[in-house]
């Protein structure tokens, strides 16, 4: 392609650094003050409750991922292992246990801050995977900090009204113990207005992902990537609705002048799959070369849910909860895929096998080939990780898609 | 020396591998060298040797493409094109009715699938191990103080079933060891070995009809290899002339087929 090809950075980046340095400051101060407190939750867990309790809320899984991108995990996972976790479960998991034994954390770097806040309370929700039960349990033995938890029914089809039913009792016994534990009581009037606004951040987030439907395509899988931060870190509040409503201005602003992601767009392709956090760069940098953009992925698309309007907020927490992708069963998931491809007119998709992450990965059950055959599109399976990079082969990988490209070239001839 | 040539150089982890074609598609020349450490050297050891054997010098070039893990580093390349597209095109050209194309490499194993129209309709490789590549018969035949044409000789007298069933290079060299206090043949130990890497293979064919053809430096040089993949495929499969250069020639080719498009027309990065 064209040396000359350079990335136009979409504005917003910049003050997202900074309401990402606001956020991580604010919780390390709510973590010194005796009269705040902090509750840790995973990234579709049950957020909206904590809020209404007035926590400040971090998220342990992104300290897994700044791991991941800062190119360190490998050095860390060693020490869990240590402690009997498994090197080839979840590497955000062992990772963040293994940098918590070590004293070490990226936030030092990044904001000067010591490392994540202490918890007060833990909380967590299977819907994505088992691990984060036990991962958040190592914290709270080590903080002594109370655990809570939601074990929604897994792998659904249909999501009938028992599902939802269930899912809600279990919320409400999370209520129950934060409410005996801390003394306090739950304003459901607040419960509502942060469910609100976590839905209204939402579907913001789906309007920015949807501009990439144009063509050629004003963001990337990789700009995903970095915007997604509000809509997980800020759920709840109003800085995600502002911060996304300027971002959607920009991008609409983009697509209408024609500023493509990647010049040239020669490709559209599709994602599945975690990230590699510490190959971002990389393998952006080898899509736009080959002047192929992921317009679409599962991944940015796990914090799109349905709108609230009105009624039981506990019943849409529920509900939404129990409806992410990653809980479904793989008929649902082949027709969601399905319908993104059409939606974002893909030309192949990508699915990355994550060795440690075999919950978000879904090439271990033949999607790819029932999609190549039912859909006529090419799609490619390579092995790597989220985090742990002795999972992943450059050289193999580079390969791979450069073959992928190959093989989509052939097909336009 | 008539007219402009046609250059294809792969790679590889082990060999680089160099092929010369005339105008007509005829071969002019070929040659294959250790990669080693230096691939700079490599490359220019093959591709003069090569153009040697075709009577020709670098001046004759009209088109080169490059292959294989080392594609970067072929100066003279004017476009580079990966090691699947390239053994995908060479046994097509071979085997016009092939469908599923079996690359054992030092490093790597690949499946490719093309369609009847030759188009590379699905690919895989394998994981990121030594399971079911020439990496692992070297590992454990160094171990058995043996070479690769030793081990490939006694699988082919091989009279009886010695199972190494596993994949991983360390595993199976203790199931030798095992087979080896079982008192079964060494014979058949090595073919045990060629079977088991036929069967990482196995589970890589997208669709296992069709027509097989294999390439790559493992069945250049074992025989056993070829046994092995149409025992546990059961089918027949077709080894080309010069599996080795599979890859080199399938590049070669493109470069002919490259250089009518457009000279120094733009490689895929
Ligand atoms: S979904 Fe995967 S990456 Fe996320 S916490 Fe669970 S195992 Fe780890």
């Amino acid at each position: 392609m064209s040396k000359a090809a350079k990335r136009v950075e979409i504005k917003a980046q910049k003050r997202l650094k900074s309401l990402v340095r606001d956020y991580f400051l604010n919780l390390d101060a709510a973590a010194d003050d005796s009269d705040r407190k902090v509750a840790w939750c995973t990234s579709v867990g049950p957020c909206e409750l904590l809020v209404a309790f007035g926590f400040e809320v971090y998220f342990p899984e992104n300290h897994g991922a700044l791991l991941g991108a800062r190119k360190v995990s490998h050095e860390y996972i060693p020490r869990a292992v240590g402690e009997g976790y498994c090197a080839e479960s979840c590497s955000y998991m062992t990772s963040d246990i293994g940098s918590s034994l070590a004293g070490y954390s990226p936030l030092t770097e990044a904001f000067g801050i010591a490392g994540p806040p202490k918890p007060d309370v833990l909380a967590y929700s299977t819907n994505q995977c088992r691990e984060v039960q036990d991962w958040w349990s190592y914290f709270g033995r080590k903080h002594d900090a109370p655990v809570v938890g939601v074990c929604p029914p897994a792998h659904l089809g249909a999501i009938t009204p028992d599902h939802v039913k269930f899912v809600r009792g279990e919320l409400v016994r999370i209520i129950e113990r934060i409410e005996s534990h801390f003394g306090m009581k739950l304003d459901h009037a607040k419960l509502e207005e942060a469910v609100a606004l976590s839905s209204k951040a939402s579907s913001l987030w789906r309007d920015v992902l949807d501009t990439a439907r144009a063509r050629p395509s004003p963001m990337t899988f990789s700009d995903g990537l970095i915007h997604m931060s509000p809509v997980i870190l800020m759920r709840g509040s109003q800085i995600a609705i502002d911060y996304y409503e300027d971002l959607l201005a920009e991008l609409k602003q983009r697509r209408d002048d024609g500023v493509a992601a990647v010049p040239d767009e020669r490709f559209r392709l599709y994602w599945d799959g975690m990230p590699v956090w510490p190959k971002l760069r990389e393998l952006s940098d080898k899509f736009f070369d080959l002047r192929a953009v992921i317009a679409a992925s599962t991944y940015c698309n796990s914090w799109a849910f349905d709108e609230y309007d009105g009624g039981d907020p506990l019943d849409w927490m529920a509900k939404t909860s129990i409806e992410i992708f990653i809980n479904r069963d793989e008929g649902f998931k082949q027709s969601f895929l399905t319908e993104m491809f059409e939606r974002f007119d893909i030309d192949g998709a990508v699915f990355h096998n994550a060795r440690t992450c075999p919950n978000n990965t879904n090439s271990r059950f033949g999607m790819p080939q029932r999609l190549r055959e039912t859909l006529d599109k090419p799609v490619v399976v390579f092995d790597g990780d989220l985090s742990d990079v002795r999972f992943f082969s450059t050289a193999q990988t580079m390969t791979n898609i450069e073959a992928f490209i190959e093989q989509l070239e052939e097909r336009k001839r | 020396m008539s007219g402009p040539l046609f250059v294809g150089v792969d790679v590889g982890s082990s060999a680089t591998k160099c092929v010369v074609l005339r105008g007509d598609g005829a071969l002019a020349g070929h040659h294959a060298v250790p990669s080693g450490f230096d691939y700079g050297e490599s490359v220019a050891t093959a591709l003069d040797r090569a153009l040697e054997s075709a009577e020709a010098s670098r001046d004759d070039v009209a088109y080169c493409v490059s292959t294989g893990y080392g594609r970067r580093k072929v100066e003279i390349a004017d476009r580079q094109v990966t090691e699947i597209t390239c053994h995908a095109r060479g046994a097509r050209e071979w085997y016009p009715q092939v469908r599923n194309i079996i690359d054992v490499g030092g490093q790597d194993t690949k499946v490719i699938r093309i369609n009847e129209k030759g188009q590379m309709t699905d690919y895989r490789m394998n994981a990121k191990c030594a399971a079911g590549t020439g990496t692992f018969l070297e590992s454990i035949a160094v171990k058995l103080g043996m070479s690769l044409t030793d081990i490939d000789a006694l699988a082919m007298d091989s009279k009886a079933d010695a199972v190494v069933n596993s994949y991983c290079t360390v595993f199976a060299g203790t199931e030798v060891i095992e087979r080896i206090k079982e008192g079964q043949a060494k014979e058949d130990i090595s073919m045990g070995l060629f079977r088991s890497i036929a069967s990482r293979v196995s589970e890589m064919i997208p669709a296992p009809d069709g027509a097989v053809g294999v390439t790559g430096g493992v069945v250049a040089h074992c025989r056993a290899m070829v046994r092995a993949l149409e025992e546990v495929l059961k089918t027949d499969i077709l080894l080309p002339p010069m599996p080795q250069h599979a890859g080199a020639y399938g590049a070669a080719l493109l470069a002919m087929e490259s250089s009518k498009t457009s000279k120094g027309a733009e490689g895929v990065c």
